[in-house]
């Protein structure tokens, strides 16, 4: 039961602050666009004539497969979800941790007989709780149109909001730790922005190392590889599923999943030791 | 300990809390030692600053001591379950104002762990006892300074606490709210619940506790019973019936100390043989006497006394 009171406990914040209700918001209006944006046209399995946002797709050299032409398509508003996924879903938690910690707030919590890790974890819970919600709207709402307009229904495309989900609660931990450290929301959103930047570039990390005079810097480069979460990878990993083409690196997988549990369980030590 | 003396429910033994920000130390408790009995009411008094918030905090396991000891009815506050029906109501406490009063109550008492089964009842009569049952379903972020006081009173009752901790209570509360409380407080105190309050209050304090800590500085400067710190003096009211006090006499009392004001008068005696004297002389003057009471040390004064004697002043 107080899991469950802390798990609805971080539901209302999230919908009093007003993080959810733009969360639920953006992704409307995402949906919506796609929705009349998308036009189709087919002729007994293959695309006659189509536009996105207005601008024709060229059938005139060869014509399209609609099984093809859908698959193209959901992978790239894969890509745009996986990005807008994890930057609303970052958005609408980070004040979470800092917002518990506040003076005269954590006093009322932590003085329960319940204790801080249980309470940390609880509203981990209902952080991922509130995401995954989203996220399932997102990716099932695009899954939606395209299947409803087009007649393909390419289950893979759900898969992506799993695999958007997972790298989520990798920077959940992340922010989890922020949090309990520094109590700063500012802080909580913009590092898990600014590594997700960092981890960009790091899927190049063999010919940066190899451009580097240092070793040092080298090794730099490499342990930040392997330390942070592989968000291009992931990405990369994520288009070509719902592709059809592969499933996720392993290695990416559990490099991520490590991160983002070492973080939270460094941000629950760090949250049992503190004094408030 | 005595046969008949009960364990101490709260415990402190040489405690101390440093803070160190930017290379500064800043000693907060410095050598604290301090036992609350079962049953009983204590008031802690400070001035700003003295180290009573960060007692209390210490006293909870919301945060750590830096050395000694803090016992919680004979646990480490720190355990989970040394903090089983133990009521605390924060100073500057931030209540989620998105929730309606009785979902505020019912997500701490869940965190409590009382049953679901009795929670509900358990609300509605927190409501009532601290008089905000027509406003239950408000929110919190419409409620003013003395209503969210009372509820963060519900809160710390709603599992039924053997311990309460209340840090500045009737802070920022009306006189009627302040009633209200020190009536909640008194009926706690008769069903013997162990209250501990912070407070700069002091009549408040006064007229609740059973026992009080003045701490000055991180250090207790002053310990005991209200009774004691608050004790008789050798000074006398004596009040008159009706239009008697205008027909005395007053140089020919022959009192060493005399204060005349509105309807009464205090004296300053050596002993009741000259407060007798004095009534002797005033009864020889044909004044009806209504009523002699003896004057006793506000605690207020205890308080300044304490803390100008610390001071060297």
């Amino acid at each position: 039961m107080r899991t469950w009171a802390l798990v609805v406990d971080t539901w209302r914040e999230a919908f009093a602050r007003y993080t959810l209700l733009g969360f639920v918001v953006a992704s409307t209006l995402f949906l919506l666009t796609l929705t009349f944006a998308l036009n189709l046209d087919i002729v007994d399995g293959v695309l006659a004539a189509g536009s996105l946002f207005g601008k024709a797709f060229d059938v005139s050299s060869r014509p399209v497969p609609v099984n093809e032409l859908v698959t193209n398509s959901e992978a790239a508003f894969a890509g745009m979800a996986y990005a807008l996924g994890l930057f609303l879903a970052v958005f609408t938690t980070g004040s979470l941790v800092p917002n518990l910690s506040k003076r005269g707030t954590v006093d009322l919590y932590l003085t329960r007989p319940t204790s801080r890790t249980h309470v940390l974890l609880a509203r981990f819970l209902g952080a991922a709780t509130v995401v995954a919600a989203n996220i399932a709207y997102l990716c099932g709402g695009v899954f939606l149109v395209v299947s409803l307009k087009t007649s393909v229904w390419n289950f893979r495309f759900l898969a992506a909001g799993a695999l958007i989900f997972f790298v989520f609660l990798s920077y959940l931990g992340l922010m989890f730790l922020i949090g309990a450290l520094s109590g700063s929301t500012p802080l909580s959103i913009m590092i898990p922005y600014a590594i997700y930047m960092i981890t960009m570039p790091l899927a190049a990390h063999q010919r940066i190392e190899a451009l580097v005079d240092s070793r040092l810097a080298a090794g730099v480069v490499r342990t930040l590889y392997w330390v942070l979460p592989k968000s291009a990878e992931l990405g990369r990993d994520m288009l070509q599923l719902v592709l059809g083409r592969g499933t996720p690196s392993l290695a990416a997988l559990a490099t991520t999943g490590a991160f983002g549990l070492g973080c939270l369980v460094l941000g629950l030590v760090c949250f049992a030791r503190k004094d408030f | 300990m005595g046969m008949g003396t009960p364990p101490p429910v709260v415990e402190t033994s040489h405690l101390v809390k440093i803070f160190r920000s930017r290379g500064r130390r800043l000693r907060a408790l410095d050598g604290v030692s301090l036992a609350v009995r079962r049953g009983e009411v204590f008031g802690l008094l400070g001035a700003n600053g003295a180290g009573k918030t960060t007692l209390v905090k210490l006293l909870l396991g919301l945060a750590r001591p830096t050395e000694g000891s803090v016992r919680l009815r004979g646990a480490d506050p720190r355990e989970v379950a040394a903090r089983r029906r133990v009521g605390y109501l924060p100073e500057g406490h931030r209540f989620p104002d998105y929730l309606p009063a009785r979902e505020a109550l019912r997500l701490f008492g869940r965190l409590a762990g009382v049953p679901e089964k009795l929670l509900a009842s358990r609300i509605d009569e927190l409501l009532h006892l601290v008089e905000l049952a027509d406003r239950g379903g408000d929110r919190l972020g419409t409620y003013s300074k003395g209503m969210t006081q009372r509820l963060g009173l519900a809160a710390a009752l709603v599992d039924d606490p053997e311990l309460l901790f209340l840090d500045e209570p009737t802070d920022g509360v009306d006189p009627v709210g302040r009633r209200t409380i020190r009536d909640i407080l008194l009926a706690c105190k008769q069903r013997g619940v162990t209250i501990f309050i912070n407070s700069h209050l002091l009549s408040e304090v006064e007229r609740t506790c059973d026992r009080v800590a003045i701490l000055d500085r991180g250090r207790v400067v002053c310990e005991g019973s209200v009774e004691e710190l608050t004790r008789p003096t050798m000074r006398y009211t004596l009040r008159f019936a009706p239009g008697q006090k205008e027909r005395l006499d007053l140089p020919t009392l022959g009192a060493r100390r005399l204060l005349a004001s509105d309807g009464h008068l205090e004296v300053e005696v050596n002993d009741l043989e000259e407060l007798n004297r004095i009534l002797d002389a005033i009864r020889a003057q044909k004044v009806l006497v209504a009523e002699v009471q003896p004057v006793r040390h506000a605690l207020e004064d205890v308080f300044v006394r304490v803390l100008d004697q610390e001071n060297g002043l």
